[in-house]
């Protein structure tokens, strides 16, 4: 069996990857793939805790995650095409009209 | 017992305030027989209570009847409504209700004219008169302050009557309105004084009712310095109410108002009001001999300064308003020769100067009571001057004594009893006043000051009888002049009823003194070593006789009296000496210090504008700078904070992330560090 470490550390070097894509890309639409690479990082430690104490709950969250995580990308796809039909861009650095 | 419903003797004319306040438009007379009702019937009430009083036990044993309700209660101390007898407190509902009814009487016919405003007018005077009864019925300092508070209000209101709409044009309204301002605030600031001492007596004593601190126990145990500076403050309210130097110069303004209102301020209400609040502090006074020193000196040298004022004025009102404030610089002159006798007889158990003190207080007291009765008639006999002649000026009167008989046969009578005229009313309490002064003279390391007292008191009685008859002179006798021809004769008998009956008084009621006064309104230490106002027996009439027909000094004022009558008969009357002879034509400097009041209204526009506006200034420095810097400061600081913390929301997406990521990392640093630090969960 795999040692449950293994998957920690992937799910952790995996949750970095994106939260560094998600402060540095510049695209809207790579961001909102980082947040993907966050929630799925999550979802391996989920899944990986449920295996090694065979507790099937975490399996159920990660289902609920997926589900939440497809509706999400959907509103936020939304969000950037509408913003991308306004500004003519998907650079997040020109979209701070929400500000003081 | 009619001495329990003794409330009822300052309720009524309240009760009357506000149903001709509100109804007397819809009454006959603007509602004056009811203010005349009331008054009367408190006067009834009044007469019932005293009467109960005199006859009763408690006059001789406790030698008051006390009862109280609970008012209100801060932080423990109870402060009480109720009602305090005793002999003063009977004399002063007395002659202020008798006296108000006689002057509400006498309101009719000079009122008369004023149509709808007699509703405003009666309704005040009610409600002034409510003032001084409830004053005098007060059974704690707290409750008195109230009605003493009561009293500056109405006459502010009275003054004013004529603030706007004067019958005789603007400059006389405005007149009126800066009088009633000026004596609003000029017994403002001795009310001032007089709140103040009433809390250091309440730090002293823990209590405000006068059976607390009046108890001589009680009194013996605070400390002495407190109660002399609350003795002090206390005397600073009399000095303001009672128009003492230097708070002296409102009285003579205050003429601005109708002549009834001038009579009620002078010889009912208001101006008594302080002689009653010294005669009151008597035992509290007496703790230190030095307040009672203060109070002889204040009352002598306002007697004699009043007095000089008196004697070149032209307007028949001031020179009785001057002669007022002389005359109460007589009692509280009485009073504080009286209180030092007896705090010297304390001193040192000598019981003859205690009886000498006693005396005093009895002969400031009378004093009191019979200035009011002829103070009274004399102001309500120049109503009827001027009600007749349409000027206060006596240089526009003369030889009215043809056309109005009544007024100036009572108002003969009411200026022999004030010049102290043997037999007359004054003569007695002036005598007794000026005996207790040289009383003081010999006793004590002060005596030399009630000497010089003595001495200004007797010069007073002199100038007294001298500006009564220059003044009964120029009006009544000699050529008619300009507006003494045009005057319609004698006034209606609404107003000369009053008078008839107030000059009997003013003649007979010094008599009061040989039957037994002295024995109801004399203070002293009691069987039980408590202060007790009466409750022993008079000397009686021989005593008195003796004690003022073998004294030199008697016989020595009545000389000067009847020679300054002789000597304005002379002037005035006959005018075979000239007045401006004495005066140079009214170029000399003393009759200019004189005409201008001593320049005592200079001196108070000097001092409320270098100082009052002084002080407002400062005040209103304060107050914008300080107070609304410090308001303003704090808004402003919270907008600039706002402005600064706003900047952190720049809409940039990197920057909010970075910052949960960063709080999440830290969040999750300190849960390391703790679980390093604790070894475990």
């Amino acid at each position: 069996m795999i040692p449950i470490e293994y998957f920690l550390t992937f799910g952790a070097i995996l949750f970095a990857i994106g939260a560094y894509g998600v402060l540095t890309k510049p695209n809207a639409i790579v961001v909102l793939m980082c947040i993907e690479l966050m929630l799925n990082a999550a979802n391996i430690n989920f899944v990986a805790f449920a295996a090694y104490t065979s507790d099937p709950i975490g399996q159920v969250m990660v289902l609920m995650t997926i589900s939440v995580a497809a509706a999400e990308v959907a509103v936020g796809i939304a969000v950037v095409l509408n913003s991308y039909k306004m500004k003519k861009t998907t650079d997040v650095n020109g979209l701070t009209s929400m500000r003081w | 017992m009619i001495v329990e419903y003794v409330w009822l003797v300052p309720l009524i004319p309240i009760l009357c305030f506000v149903l001709v306040g509100f109804f007397g438009n819809h009454m006959h007379q603007g509602g004056g027989y009811l203010s005349i009702a009331g008054a009367a019937a408190s006067f009834i009430i009044s007469i019932a209570v005293s009467v109960e009083f005199w006859t009763s036990a408690a006059y001789t044993d406790p030698g008051y009847v006390t009862n109280s309700i609970t008012w209100f209660s801060l932080g423990g101390h109870d402060v009480n409504l109720g009602y305090y007898v005793d002999s003063l407190a009977c004399l002063v509902m007395l002659f202020a209700s008798f006296i108000s009814m006689l002057i509400f009487i006498y309101s009719l016919g000079y009122m008369g004219d004023q149509g709808g405003r007699k509703r405003r007018y009666f309704a005040e005077v009610s409600l002034f008169l409510t003032g001084m009864l409830g004053l005098a019925a007060s059974s704690n300092m707290i409750e008195m302050f109230v009605f003493w508070e009561l009293m500056g209000l109405c006459s502010y209101l009275l003054i004013g009557f004529w603030s706007f709409n004067h019958p005789e044009g603007d400059a006389k309204a405005i007149n009126a309105a800066s009088a009633a301002k000026k004596a609003f605030l000029v017994t403002r600031a001795g009310d001032v004084c007089l709140m103040g001492g009433m809390f250091v007596l309440f730090q002293a004593m823990g209590s405000l009712d006068y059976t607390v601190i009046f108890n001589t126990a009680n009194l013996n145990a605070a400390n002495p310095d407190t109660l002399f500076l609350a003795s002090l403050l206390i005397f600073g309210g009399a000095i303001g109410k009672s128009a003492q130097f230097p708070l002296m110069d409102w009285l003579p303004d205050a003429m601005a108002g109708p002549t009834t209102v001038s009579a009620l301020i002078h010889a009912a209400t208001m101006v008594k009001a302080g002689v009653y609040l010294v005669a009151r502090c008597f035992p509290l006074f007496v703790m230190n001999i030095d307040v009672m020193l203060f109070v002889g000196v204040i009352g002598g040298v306002t007697a004699f300064f009043a007095a000089t004022m008196a004697m070149n004025n032209m307007n028949i009102k001031k020179v009785l308003a001057y002669s007022t404030l002389s005359q109460l610089g007589y009692m509280f002159l009485s009073l504080g020769a009286g209180g030092y006798l007896m705090a010297l007889g304390m001193q040192s158990g000598d019981t003859a100067l205690m009886a000498a003190g006693a005396l005093g207080y009895t002969a400031g007291i009378l004093h009191m009571a019979n200035h009011a009765f002829f103070k009274g008639l004399l102001f309500l006999c120049s109503g009827s001057v001027i009600h007749s002649c349409g000027t206060e000026d006596m240089r526009l009167m003369g030889g009215l004594g043809k056309k109005m008989k009544i007024t100036s046969i009572t108002m003969l009578i009411g200026s022999l009893s004030i010049a102290g005229f043997p037999f007359f009313a004054g003569f007695w309490s002036k005598d007794l006043v000026l005996e207790t002064a040289l009383d003081a003279a010999g006793n004590g390391a002060c005596g030399w000051i009630f000497l010089l007292l003595w001495f200004l008191g007797v010069v007073t009685a002199f100038m007294t009888a001298f500006y009564m008859f220059r003044l009964w002179y120029m009006t009544f006798a000699g050529e008619p002049r300009e507006n003494a021809q045009k005057s319609h004769g004698e006034s209606p008998h609404s107003m000369t009823i009053p008078l008839c009956v107030l000059s009997c008084f003013a003649f007979a009621f010094g008599f009061v003194l040989l039957f037994g006064f002295d024995g109801l309104f004399t203070i002293g230490l009691n069987a039980d070593g408590l202060w007790q106002v009466g409750g022993v027996a008079g000397a009686g009439a021989v005593h008195y006789f003796l004690e003022l027909f073998t004294n030199p000094y008697t016989y020595l004022t009545i000389i000067l009296v009847l020679g300054a009558i002789f000597l304005a008969y002379l002037m005035y009357c006959k005018k075979t000496v000239d007045p401006g002879k004495f005066n140079k034509h009214g170029q000399a400097w003393l009759y200019k210090a004189c005409a201008s009041r001593w320049w005592l209204p200079e001196i108070y526009n000097q001092v409320s504008w270098k100082l009052g506006y002084g002080v407002a200034k400062c005040v209103d420095f304060f107050d914008r700078q300080v107070i609304d810097g410090t308001v303003n400061g704090l808004s402003n600081a919270v907008i600039g904070g706002g402005e600064l913390a706003r900047k952190a929301q720049d809409g940039n997406a990197h920057t909010y992330a970075g910052v949960v990521i960063g709080g999440a990392v830290a969040l999750f640093a300190v849960a390391l560090i703790l679980f390093v630090v604790y070894g475990g969960i």
